[in-house]
């Protein structure tokens, strides 16, 4: 029973941090605007937090319960903690840091994580992507029960980071350990978590695969945070079966999704198609606004057209002589227009 | 900013050149005495032996008063001040705390084990005259309960107001401000030695008249009472 | 322009270093060399240096026994009461020395509020070497206390935590990670204590007394020989500047991983 099972309840700022969690054997991406309580989870399972109320057990053993008045002090729980600026030792050298909780497994993770050459370093000396990898081997020396990361990418440049993550997720796949990893990032979150939760201001509200996330993302913070086009309008269903929305500027929609009320429209950035003139197709949703902004992405376009944004192939950028302040038309299907129901 | 600071410390120096205020040095034991007879002059309390070492490096002075006839006679003898004449004499006493926790009557008290004495250093005037007290009495091994040797007598009369002494050789003239702390026991005739206090004005004082008129006003009717109030004896 | 702000901070720094170092120096020159040595192994030149060392070494085992734990949980721990804490621990160092003096004797002295029961224990500790050790621990410790709380709370949170999360209890993690790293503050601050504690004056003479061999420390002695015999004098002053010295100089030799505070 390789699992991480927790609840928290714990004040914050301007509002209560509330949640219920289980982890398996597969790491769990926390994802969530700064503030939300993510970086409060990691610490209240550490034991450096008490919560107001909670319970924190892993593989049975509990670690924390409020009620009655269990609290293991973050020295005897078995945890393994990668903190965001590494937190590494500046006095000790790399193989000192990493034996820091122990001997028993040192060695052994020196080499898998390509330490050897570095053992005499000082952090100081070392680059962030070492640093990282010498925090997890660190982490990972006590042979933890659980591992928890708190935005590990984060402190790393650009170029560094496509690959640390690679690294990262290869050696989290290798362990098989319940892992709680926060990031605001929604790449990393795909590619290094299993699952995906989704914490904002307090509660996680949507907890699922990245996949489900993109497909059916359950509010605006979601949808914005996977990318995805988010608007909002008032739904009423029409005769012929399809719904018309409309948008707060006005806009009229129509959508194959049920609704009424409050609704969220998400579109997705790669099922809009950009045109100098409108289409003559009714089953086809349209936007006219001037570009405002191009930023290429690998071999393609995002284009910001109003209030939407559409990615395109660079070659049809550069075909359509996208510029910013030309006025374009943005469609995009009724069938690729979801609802989600708001309020 | 620094060309303030700077001014500044010039004002605070040399203060007596261009300055109309008679500076006396005297003795501790003076201070009420002096204190009263003479309220605008700049008046500085220390032990003679201190304030002899400050005319000697050259301080700015006009008036010259000592616990003991040595220094002053010293400095005479150096050129650095005029003839002393003696002004008022005073005598030793042995001062216990009101409260007398060590239940001390007599000199011969002081022998006892645990008995805390504080006397004046060697060199500071209630010091020798300490020493020289006992030797007339032969009773010089008390010196062995001594505790501390302060540098000034205020020091000895302070230590046992405060009862952190049980006993202190000090001058008659001491008590008096601290009699609701202490309590005076005197020394039988033999051990008495005169105290004597010389007064003289300093050479290259820039304050003669004043330095005359003041050493006049303590030789005087006015300066023989206050000093006869305040205990000390007068030629 | 800028040639004459180089000049202006050269001679700046020129007219302190003299300001600083005349006195020194001429005090090492006001007697000769030979007579200085001589004067240096006179008993009360040599009475004067061991009380005073003796006296502050124990004195300092306090502060510094005493000062870091409690500057660790000052410097690391928020709790009600703190600004007052670290407001009353500064306390000492406004105060005149004379008024500490009294202070100390009103609490230590034979009617004081402690002193006053240990008295009729039998315990006095005004003018003995005890009350020497505590006037001087009494000035010092201010100076001790805000250096190492700086220290203890320069170090990195978050290195103390990591430390908790990977199995060392409160007192290991200080022991292995707060202490190397805040010992160059430590350091500092017990240069700086002992300092004030070696030139202490005031307290002392009137909480201690002043007694060669006893409770006269190098301060008192050449106070004391001053209007005696200048020779003397100013030889135990040019010791007390070598004591000082030695300080100084052997703090420069800590290990150098004292300078980190986090990375």
């Amino acid at each position: 029973m390789d699992a991480l099972q927790l609840s928290l309840a714990h004040p914050l700022r301007s509002f209560g941090l509330e949640l219920e969690l289980e982890v398996g054997a597969e790491t769990l991406a926390l994802v969530g605007p700064s503030g939300a309580g993510k970086t409060t989870v990691l610490r209240a399972v550490a034991g450096l937090l008490h919560p107001q109320r909670g319970r924190v057990a892993v593989n049975g053993r509990v670690w924390l319960d409020t009620e009655r008045a269990i609290d293991v002090p973050p020295e005897r729980r078995s945890v393994g903690l990668v903190f965001q600026e590494y937190a590494l030792f500046p006095h000790m050298t790399v193989a000192q840091n990493v034996a820091y909780g122990g001997t028993a497994r040192a060695a052994e993770l020196l080499e898998s994580l390509g330490l050897t050459a570095l053992v005499r370093a000082r952090p100081a000396e070392l680059s962030g992507g070492e640093r990282q990898r010498v925090a997890l081997a660190r982490a990972l020396a006590r042979d933890p029960a659980v591992l928890l990361l708190d935005e590990p990418l984060s402190a790393l440049d650009a170029h560094t980071r496509a690959h640390v993550r690679a690294e990262l997720r290869e050696a989290l796949g290798r362990l098989r350990l319940p892992t709680i990893l926060v990031t605001h990032d929604f790449e990393d979150a795909a590619a290094l978590g299993e699952r995906i939760g989704v914490i904002v201001e307090g509660k996680i509200v949507q907890l699922g695969t990245a996949a489900d996330l993109i497909a059916l993302p359950v509010s605006p913070f979601v949808a914005e945070f996977a990318g995805l086009n988010f608007l909002r309008g008032v739904a009423r269903a029409r005769d012929d079966g399809l719904t018309e929305v409309v948008l707060e500027e006005g806009t009229r929609l129509l959508s194959t999704d049920p609704g009424s009320g409050p609704v969220g429209v998400v579109v997705y950035p790669w099922e809009v198609a950009l045109a100098l003139e409108a289409p003559v197709d009714s089953t086809q949703n349209h936007v006219r606004a001037p570009i405002s902004t191009l930023v290429p992405v690998a071999n393609r376009v995002r284009v910001r057209v109003g209030p939407l944004t559409a990615e395109i192939t660079a070659a049809s950028a550069e075909r359509l002589g996208l510029e910013p302040g030309r006025t374009v038309v943005a469609s995009f299907k009724a069938t690729g227009t979801r609802l989600v129901e708001l309020g | 900013m620094l060309a303030a600071a700077v001014g500044l410390l010039a004002a605070s120096c040399g203060g007596s050149s261009g300055d109309s205020k008679l500076t006396v040095l005297a003795a501790s034991s003076l201070t009420d005495v002096f204190g009263a007879l003479a309220p605008d002059a700049r008046l500085s309390f220390a032990g003679s032996d201190e304030l002899a070492t400050q005319i000697r490096e050259g301080a700015q002075v006009d008036v010259y008063a000592a616990a003991s006839p040595s220094y002053a006679d010293e400095l005479y003898a150096e050129g650095l001040i005029e003839r002393p004449r003696v002004f008022a004499t005073n005598r030793l006493v042995l001062v216990v705390p009101s409260d007398n926790p060590a239940g001390i009557e007599a000199i011969g008290d002081l022998h006892r084990p645990g008995v805390r004495l504080v006397v004046g250093a060697e060199g500071v005037p209630v010091g020798d005259y300490t020493r020289k007290a006992l030797e007339q009495l032969g009773q010089t091994d008390v010196l062995s309960r001594v505790v501390s040797e302060e540098d000034d007598v205020k020091g000895v009369v302070s230590k046992v107001a405060f009862g952190e002494a049980d006993a202190g050789f000090v001058y008659a003239t001491d008590v008096k401000p601290a009699a609701d702390d202490v309590r005076a026991i005197e020394l039988p005739r033999e051990a008495q030695t005169e105290v004597l206090y010389p007064i003289a004005v300093v050479v290259g004082t820039e304050h003669r008249e004043e330095a005359e008129r003041f050493i006049e006003l303590v030789l005087g009717e006015r300066g023989r009472a206050a000093l006869r109030k305040a205990g000390f004896g007068v030629p | 322009m800028r040639r004459a702000f180089d000049l202006l901070l050269v001679v700046a720094l020129a007219i302190l270093l003299g300001f600083l170092l005349l006195p020194l120096l001429a005090l090492f020159l006001r007697v000769s060399p030979g007579t200085l040595f001589a004067q240096l192994g006179s008993d009360v030149a040599l009475d004067a240096l061991w009380v005073t060392v003796k006296t502050g070494l124990i004195a300092h085992v306090l502060v510094v026994g005493l000062g870091t734990p409690a500057a660790y949980l000052l410097g690391t721990r928020q709790f009600r009461g703190r600004s007052f804490v670290l407001t009353a621990i500064e306390l000492p160092l406004v105060l005149p020395p004379a008024v500490a003096g009294i202070a100390l004797i009103a609490a230590f002295g034979r009617r004081g509020l402690l002193g006053g029961k240990l008295e009729a224990a039998g315990i006095t500790i005004s003018l003995t070497q005890a009350a020497v050790v505590l006037a001087v621990a009494f000035v010092a410790s201010p100076f001790y206390l805000r250096q190492a709380i700086e220290a203890f709370a320069s170090v990195d949170r978050a290195l103390l935590d990591a430390s908790r999360t990977l199995g060392s209890g409160p007192f290991r993690t200080f022991r292995r990670v707060a202490l190397p790293l805040a010992a160059g503050g430590l350091g500092a601050g017990s240069v700086l204590a002992w300092a004030r504690g070696t030139g202490e004056f005031g307290a002392t003479i009137m909480f201690a007394g002043s007694l060669q061999g006893v409770t006269q420390t190098l301060p008192l002695a050449i106070y004391a020989q001053l209007d005696q015999d200048q020779t003397v004098a100013i030889a135990v002053g040019a010791l007390l500047v070598l004591v000082s010295l030695a300080v100084l100089v052997s703090v420069k030799f800590l290990p150098s991983w004292t300078r980190f505070s986090s990375a």
